[in-house]
């Protein structure tokens, strides 16, 4: 079946087109060259003067793994105040901070995007995390594995293995667990926090295991960069959300010493101590230091205000926070030699203070890192906000006066306290395409996706130009999945299934011998049962695998 | 002007959402449009007038007869007026009632008195698990008010509570008290395993001596001033507690020790 879409003004970043008005041809799933003058048409779409960006990506959204079961148990008061009827399509669910999955699949199609990745895959729980993704509809999805707390890797670095020896771990982990990245939370921090302690800095040593945050930083990016895994080592940092914590952000940033790293949700990390509370923005310092180090890249985080529920790895720094609890609920645990787990319900309010500065800090990161291919916008779902707040995000960052309207209404201490009413920065429709688009494929290193070229899959948004950013992307007129129409004016009218996106590193396979020998002494599942075949993710007919090369190596 | 009465015509098999039929919602309203409206049956929605035959105009004052155990939501968020029910209950009864009076001549499934805020609830039979607790997730249940049981009531009576006062005058089952935050809860009969389970703050005072945990200590025997007026306080209810000796002796438990430990069993010498 042929289709075509007429006349669309194409925001293609990928492929170097900015604003022209072009047609686009499907077949097969897939874009695909003007056919020939005879070539019979099968569908036509008008979208004369519509906007036609690719499917967005989300590079950072917890959708899959034990800690959303465990938020949406933890909060059934959220669920019922957000309940969704089943159609004759879709499936009934409901949640607003952390919903089902189906729901989950639906909002993100509605908004436009085709592709999601889940940040904290902890292999040991793999196979639930990608069991609940393969459950989350229309959605691309891919996870990236969580190390850097788990006890072998420390062991490995403890009795000073070679690099050699931890790239065939790592690489080992991430095929086993399916990863198409690796992601390392609080380095460390999480297996320092089952010794007793509370907090660790970039330079303090694990009490038992006598590594450093930053030791571990290095190893995995120098192991990542080795292997060839095209998304760089995906860093969750040290100190989230500690008053001053920009320190050991631009210490990190300068310990990796030029090796490509992603901080993520850098947000809770660009926190300074001046002012009367204790508390300020370091995002001037934190874009100054992005602006001048290419092998960084970030994703913000963004807060919004509201009820949400913070969902994380770093066991340390939620236990150091459930105090703030609103509702007055949380969870802590241990997930067996590998990391940890909090969750803790949080309610941003635009009159507290430090909430107010929180919004403020993500903004100016926004607006003050200059490459827009090194910055991704999240909210960090559901830890900043849920992710249909997507919208009104672009459009604080599209709409200055919006912006500015909204700054006014916040804690006048929070207004003194940032200069983002002075950053006269307004995002073009480009940015965006590339922030959510282009970029995020490059970085996730996705082949054929995030663009619009000949051959690329046709995963595809059309948007209404609206002056009111906010809307405009609150409801793309259509929403293409692998050439299929899944949305149309924000309503789901298919429901298909996407692929699981995964990277295969090479590496020595006697590394397998003694991790045989170290499941059996320690774990509670042979090694045979910790990695996770291809059948297990499309014996159920709808999912699949998409493995894409590494640097330098074979698919 | 006669009460507004629902006289049940036949059990339904699935269970009925009765929470539009209140007092401050059917104020004002014609017979032919309260018997137009259309409640949820399970997954379907049926007219008040195919499940109900409906007689009088009193919307201050609305009977519900022949009732039985699949009717919830009965008097949810009630502000005004009295609800009288003759027979049994479904969950949920009297769910955010914030005044008025509730009073059900039979027995209630779980959940009555559900994070109710004020008025008066009175059950005539026995009341099911969850008495005045809060929903599931939320972390207050009855915030005020006075539910009276005449018989007894099923596990974990005042989950949660907040205030308020609970006067059960036959027997409950476990976990009565459990989670209080505070409010008085007074039971006549016996009490079962784990009274108090969890309160951070409030009262429970018994009749008999409970079978206790071991975050309860045993604070001695005390003479307390304000019990003879709050037992005076309940001289004015349709209830046994009318009508009991006026006492100020108590052994008093804290506890419990596991939670913040400010709440106390009181047990009647």
């Amino acid at each position: 079946m042929l289709t075509k879409l007429t006349g669309g003004i194409v925001y293609d970043p990928a492929n170097g087109v900015n604003g022209k008005q072009k047609d686009i041809f499907i077949k097969d799933g897939r874009i695909i060259k003007k056919p020939g003058k005879d070539a019979r048409i099968d569908k036509e779409y008008n979208i004369k003067g519509k906007v036609v960006m690719a499917g967005a990506i989300d590079l950072h959204t917890h959708i899959g793994g034990g800690k959303g079961n465990i938020a949406r148990m933890l909060m059934p008061e959220n669920h019922r105040i957000d309940p969704v009827a089943h159609t004759d399509l879709t499936r009934a669910g409901c949640g607003h901070a952390m919903p089902s999955t189906f729901l989950t699949g639906y909002r993100y199609a509605e908004m436009g995007y085709t592709a999601a990745f889940e940040p904290a895959v902890l292999p040991i729980n793999a196979r639930q995390a990608h069991m609940e993704m393969g459950d989350v509809p229309i959605l691309d999805k891919g996870g990236y594995v969580l190390m850097g707390s788990d006890d072998y890797l420390l062991r490995m670095m403890t009795a000073n293995k070679d690099q050699q020896a931890i790239n065939d771990y790592v690489a080992w982990t991430i095929r086993a667990a399916q990863g198409v990245g690796i992601k390392v939370v609080n380095a460390g921090g999480i297996n320092a926090f089952k010794f007793n302690q509370r907090k660790l800095d970039l330079d303090e040593k694990n009490s038992y295991y006598n590594v450093t945050p930053r030791d571990i930083l290095k190893t995995l990016a120098t192991a990542v960069k080795e292997l060839g895994i095209k998304h760089p080592l995906h860093v969750h940092g040290s100190n989230l959300g500690v008053p001053g914590n920009i320190e050991t952000t631009l210490n990190s940033i300068e310990g990796v010493e030029g090796l490509p790293m992603h901080l993520t949700h850098v947000q809770f990390h660009s926190y300074g101590t001046e002012g009367d509370f204790k508390f300020s923005s370091g995002a001037a310092q934190i874009a100054e230091a992005v602006n001048k180090n290419n092998n960084i890249s970030l994703d913000v985080g963004q807060i919004m205000f509201g009820q949400t529920v913070t969902a994380s790895g770093d066991n340390m720094r939620q236990y150091a926070n459930h105090g703030f609890a609103s509702p007055n609920k949380w969870v802590c645990m241990d997930i067996e030699c590998d990391a940890g787990c909090g969750l803790v319900p949080f309610k941003y309010r635009d009159q507290n203070f430090v909430n107010a500065l929180q919004w403020a800090i993500g903004l100016e990161i926004f607006l003050l890192v200059d490459d827009p291919w090194r910055i991704f916008l999240t909210t960090d779902h559901p830890n900043g906000a849920p992710f249909t707040s997507y919208p009104h995000l672009i459009r604080l960052l599209m709409d200055k006066s919006f912006r500015n309207d909204m700054l006014a209404t916040l804690h006048p201490e929070a207004q003194k306290m940032t200069t983002l009413a002075s950053i006269d920065r307004e995002y073009s429709l480009e940015e965006i395409a590339i922030l959510t688009r282009a970029g995020a494929a490059k970085i996730t290193g996705l082949v054929g996706r995030g663009g619009l070229a000949d051959g690329d899959f046709a995963d595809i948004t059309v948007y209404t130009e609206n002056k009111d950013r906010e809307k405009m992307f609150a409801k793309p007129v259509y929403v293409f999945k692998d050439g299929e129409m899944v949305a149309k004016h924000g309503k789901i009218v298919k429901v298909t299934w996407g692929t699981t996106h995964v990277v295969r590193p090479e590496y020595d396979k006697s590394v397998e011998k003694d991790l045989e020998k170290y499941f059996n002494r320690y774990m509670t599942m042979k090694v045979g049962n910790f990695t996770i075949s291809d059948d297990e993710l499309t014996e159920d007919g709808r999912g699949s695998i998409t493995v894409h090369p590494t640097v330098g190596g074979k698919v | 002007m006669s009460a507004l009465t629902f006289t049940l015509k036949q059990r339904t098999d699935q269970r009925v959402d009765m929470s539009p039929l209140v007092c401050q919602k059917l104020s004002g309203m014609e017979p032919a449009e309260i018997a137009a409206i259309e409640l949820q049956n399970g997954k379907s929605k049926v007219r008040v007038d195919s499940l109900f035959k409906i007689s009088g105009s009193d919307s201050h004052n609305i009977q519900f007869k022949n009732s039985f155990g699949k009717l919830d939501f009965i008097g949810k968020d009630l502000t005004e007026g009295s609800i009288h029910v003759e027979g049994d209950v479904g969950a949920y009864l009297g769910m955010g009632m914030s005044a008025g009076a509730i009073d059900v001549f039979g027995n209630t499934d779980i959940y009555a008195a559900c994070e109710m805020k004020g008025g008066q609830l009175v059950i005539d039979g026995n009341a099911g698990d969850f008495l005045g607790a809060a929903m599931v997730g939320n972390k207050q249940g009855m915030k005020g008010g006075v539910v009276i049981v005449k018989g007894s009531v099923g596990d974990r009576a005042g989950d949660h509570m907040r205030r308020g006062v609970m006067l059960i005058e036959g027997d409950t089952g476990d976990y009565c008290g459990s989670r209080m935050v505070a409010g008085t809860i007074a039971v006549l009969g016996k009490t079962g395993r784990f009274p108090g389970y969890m309160m951070s703050r409030g009262t429970l005072l018994l009749w008999t001596q409970p079978q206790l945990s071991a975050s309860f200590n045993d604070c001695g025997a005390h003479t307390l001033a304000f019990l003879p007026i709050l037992l005076n306080s309940f001289k004015k209810y349709n209830s046994r507690f009318a009508e009991v000796d006026t006492f100020n002796r108590v052994q008093r438990f804290g506890g419990d020790m596991a939670e913040k430990g400010l709440g106390e069993i009181l047990v009647k010498i």
